[in-house]
């Protein structure tokens, strides 16, 4: 058996303890639902400062692939059990940390089926994390499709608006993505003649021919776009979005669609850099009329987690703009935005939350004025908005400022287009603070109380990451150039 | 000495001698259902035991190999499983529970010798076995008169199969003047664009296709299903299919990779696993989900036999054990749920996670493992039999079998919908499973989520068998 382990796997460590938390949670009775969120908070508390050690003990200078664990799973088909760390999918693996803690604790008041909604968020983030972190096509589709199985039970069980509805359409659309995926990926593996699924491997200049390399481009974009809610496949995510409960929600917006993004470039970009070049036009308009279209949408919404959900596609669209410019500062700004959207979509749909349990609506005309009655769960929110509109001292500001500088150089009808739906933005998510948040106040609300410190919590660590990343940008942009620089570098041109 | 390498056909034939002696004895159910259990546990050791033998018996019609002790093996365990669901067995009458107890053992020891027989007339012999066990099975179920229809329709269906099969094998002997496999093999290539050889392999094969249930041979699957007695159904959708698709693997493995016998093959694949899964689509009653889904999987199962190399046919035998025991856990949630012995209509699994949390999780994985959504061992059995057909070139059909698998989830997902979502009209008592029965599921459970992620030694065994086929 060949292995190759550089050191303590922690990447290994953080999904066993994904798994761990899994069934811990399953042989706890289900009466105890007290103990069931304790023990899914301690584990997620694990999962979070493993992902925190890893990103910040992963060395710059040396940059490449770091905590490499190798093992060769099934020998006849070249399937190895390869996990490994890179610029690319080491702030990914932290937001997926990140989002799953202020997750658990953002459900804390959860009533009813809750060691089954844990256990289901626990298969979730393990599908999650080993996607993130996978280095071999085999497992990486097998996480990718562990990672979309408990979307289902999660909504359609816990979930509000449409749920039933909105949970299959979310679940067969995603699942149809990966029914283009998995062709994709055993034809990668077969034509390249090697005979694996090795990414490292594949990814060698001169394995795959200019013309595969388009034609497996072609499926990763469209199998994966469609979980990154790339127009006009994005048609299940609103409707998901609004129907799953909060912490999902989070997930979804948060970690999922990144999921579908990061396929793109973890297996289209990467294995098929020819055909990225080949498709980037095409890539560049679907991106910008999902930021116009998403922005247009979201101006005529009167639900709250609507607008959000809009905001969502829109902001995905950022990331795919960044990844078509096939520049250095459009990856870059891509990783970074999947990243500060993560982060930012989880504190919109977490603030939200809180409101919505509260007053049992999230319609905007039967809000208002909400800012008197509870004035620091709307200040998370509108802390959220800002950020969402890309105001400087926000991660968001400068993930968008470097796509747009980018797509500006390459494209720049399309840029200039982008940057304008970027200013309309700002103009829906200030006429949903205003309607929302400011203006009379609606007396039904008014003995509400106002979010506590412990619930607080998890909204004050969102703030706390997205400010952190807003003033240092470097923390997070220098860890992606180690891995943008070689790559770009490697490029064939 | 030479004999002893039967030892599990031999073992088989005194099952049945003890039920047969049985069946003449006053009825008491208890006493049959742990005769069986005993004898079926022993059975398995026996085929275990009996794996590495070798050997060649007729003048060379039945041969001992990796490849038959294999499906030898999967078939034990199949009969085993299947009796241990029999610990209630309501649907059908207890006089008659030892006479069920010989027709499977019968049934088992046919499929045993089908997959050793390498001469034509000896592969036909062993399958009427197998047929008229099943005829008697199938309408064994007492009440109604469903079971008869299903009965009628299984043996009108099945001698009619037979009779194109003997057709089939008069063809290929008129063809080459023999009767052995492996001289046919040497001789078929060459002959195979005629039509004479061309139609005796392929109707040859129907035989084996009616037992699959494949598209235009799939007619019997839905009445079979839900009109015999769930054990006798989970037997014919576990045991029989494995068998079935071993021959069409030892058959189409003559032709060495012949194009028209594979585009044949592909247009039925496709045929099967859409009608399959469009028709299944519709169904309210569980159990004739299953059979819509059972021929959807005989394409799927079809794809890695036409792929005709070496990882073809050996992610056929891992789709087969794949497939047995995916099929079996859905089945022992029917039997469970079912405990008066009658059919399950989808809406009544409604409430099952609160009835059993075991069984409604067993469910999910097992229909999930159907669906072969990852990490389970139905997607890994899908995963190579892909894999096998895109090493030939096949992308389109891997495409077309992808968008099967994304329609047949919604039928899927309705099921999983049932047992998680909805809620029952009047409230339902809790299942109290036994303590063997929990284990027996929770094995099942887990067998299917490691063979799932851990594949290897399974496919290497797989491949060390089928080095057996031509």
């Amino acid at each position: 058996m060949i292995m190759e382990l550089a050191g303590f796997p922690y990447l290994s460590a953080i999904l066993l303890n994904c798994v761990m938390g899994l069934l811990v949670i399953l042989f706890i009775p289900r009466e105890r639902e007290a103990l069931v969120k304790w023990i899914s908070l301690a584990f997620s508390g694990i999962a979070l400062a493993l992902s925190i050690y890893v990103y910040c003990a992963y060395d710059r200078t040396l940059g490449g692939l770091q905590f490499v664990e190798k093992l060769l799973w099934v020998e006849p088909l070249g399937i190895h059990y390869f996990n490994g760390a890179d610029g690319f999918n080491l702030p990914l693996i932290l937001l997926t940390g990140i989002v799953h803690f202020t997750g658990v604790l953002t459900m804390w008041e959860l009533r009813g089926r809750v060691k089954e909604f844990f256990a289901f968020a626990f298969t979730l983030v393990l599908g999650v994390f080993g996607f993130f972190m996978s280095m071999d096509l085999f497992f990486l589709f097998i996480w990718f499709d562990v990672s979309l199985f408990p979307m289902y039970p999660l909504i359609a069980i816990w979930g509000t608006t449409r749920k039933e509805y909105g949970a299959t359409k979310l679940f067969l659309h995603v699942l149809a993505g990966s029914a283009l995926v998995l062709p994709g990926i055993v034809y990668l593996a077969v034509a390249s003649g090697l005979h694996t699924f090795d990414i490292v491997a594949l990814m060698q200049p001169g394995v795959l021919t200019p013309g595969q390399q388009k034609f497996a481009f072609l499926l990763f974009y469209l199998g994966f776009g469609i979980l990154a809610g790339v127009w006009p496949f994005h048609t299940w995510s609103p409707v998901g979005h609004v129907a799953a409960p909060t912490s999902v929600s989070m997930i979804h917006a948060g970690v999922l669609m990144k999921v579908g993004a990061f396929g793109i470039l973890r297996v289209g970009i990467f294995l098929c850099p020819l055909g990225w070049e080949y498709w980037a036009p095409v890539m560049a308009v679907l991106a910008t009329i999902g930021i116009l279209y998403g922005v247009f949408v979201g101006l005529t919404q009167v639900d709250l987690k609507y607008v959000v959900a809009y905001s969502s596609v829109s902001h995905m669209g950022i990331v795919g703009l960044g990844l078509s410019t096939v520049t250095a500062e459009g990856l870059n700004g891509a990783v970074f935005q999947m990243f500060a959207h993560g982060i930012m979509t989880a504190l919109l749909f977490s603030s939200l939350g809180y409101i919505y349990d509260k007053t049992h609506t999230k319609l905007i005309p039967d809000l208002g004025g909400m800012s008197r009655v509870m004035p620091v769960a709307s200040g998370y929110f509108i802390v959220a908005a800002l950020a969402g509109m890309g105001v400087p001292g926000f991660a968001s500001f400068w993930a968008e400022v470097t796509v747009f500088i980018s797509a500006l150089k390459v494209y720049p009808a399309l840029g200039s287009l982008a940057i304008f739906a970027l200013v309309l933005s700002a103009l829906y998510m200030l006429r949903v603070v205003q309607r929302t948040f400011y203006g009379q106040r609606n007396e039904r609300y008014a003995h509400l109380s106002d979010v506590s410190f412990s619930l607080g919590l998890p909204r004050m660590i969102l703030v706390a990451t997205m400010v952190l990343f807003g003033l240092f940008p470097r923390l997070m942009l220098d860890l992606i150039q180690t891995a943008v620089i070689p790559f770009m570098g490697g490029l064939p041109r | 000495m030479k004999w002893l390498i039967l030892g599990p056909e031999i073992y088989f034939l005194a099952v049945a001698a003890v039920f047969l002696t049985l069946s003449m004895m006053r009825p008491n159910g208890r006493r049959d259902f742990s005769a069986a259990l005993f004898l079926a546990g022993i059975g398995v050791a026996v085929t275990l035991a009996a794996v590495r033998l070798e050997g060649s018996l007729v003048y060379g019609a039945y041969r001992v190999d990796l490849f038959s002790q294999v499906f030898k093996g999967l078939l034990s365990m199949g009969f085993f499983l299947v009796v241990c669901l029999c610990s209630n067995l309501n649907g059908i009458q207890e006089a008659r529970h030892p006479e069920f107890y010989l027709l499977l053992a019968t049934c088992t020891l046919g499929m045993m010798l089908l997959v050793s027989s390498l001469e034509l007339l000896t592969m036909y012999v062993a399958l009427e076995l197998t047929s008229y066990s099943l005829y008697g099975l199938v309408p064994l179920r007492s009440g109604g008169g469903q079971q008869m229809e299903a009965g009628i329709k299984y043996f009108l269906a099945g001698i009619a199969t037979s009779a194109l099969m003997l057709f089939g094998m008069a063809s290929l002997f008129g063809a080459t003047q023999t009767t052995y496999i492996g001289e046919l093999s040497l001789k078929l290539p060459g002959l195979l664009n005629t039509p004479m050889a061309f139609i005796g392999l392929l109707l040859t094969l129907c035989g084996f296709f009616f037992k699959l249930a494949l598209f235009p041979f799939h007619v019997w699957a839905p009445s079979v299903y839900q009109g015999a007695a769930n054990q006798v159904t989970a037997f014919v959708a576990t045991a029989t299919k494995v068998t079935a698709m071993a021959m069409i693997a030892r058959l189409v493995s003559m032709s060495h990779g012949n194009t028209s016998l594979a585009h044949m093959l592909i247009a039925l694949a496709i045929i099967s696993m859409t009608y399959g899964n469009l028709v299944a689509l519709v169904q309210k009653d569980f159990k004739r989900l299953l059979a819509y889904s059972a021929i959807a999987h005989a394409g799927y199962s079809l794809i890695g036999i036409l792929s005709m190399n070496p990882t073809g046919y050996a992610a056929a035998a891992f789709y087969a054990l794949a497939y047995l025991a995916t099929t079996f856990i859905c089945f022992l949630v029917v039997v469970k749920v079912a405990s008066d012995g009658r059919d399950v209509a989808i809406v009544q699994l409604a409430g099952l996670h609160r009835r059993s949390p075991l069984l409604a999780m067993a469910l999910m994985v097992g229909v999930f493992s159907l669906g072969g959504i990852p990490p389970t061992i139905g997607f890994t059995g899908k995963f190579l039999v892909f894999t096998a057909a895109m090493q030939k070139g096949y992308f389109l059909l891997v495409l077309i079998a992808m968008i099967n698998v994304v329609v047949s989830l919604y039928y899927y997902i309705q099921v999983v919908r049932a047992a998680f979502l909805l809620e029952p009209d009047e409230e339902l008592p809790r299942i109290n499973l036994s303590a063997p029965a929990t284990i027996l599921t929770a094995v099942m459970v887990v067998v299917i989520i490691v063979g799932g992620i851990f594949p290897r030694y399974l496919f290497q065994l797989a491949q060390a068998a089928v080095q057996a086929l031509p």
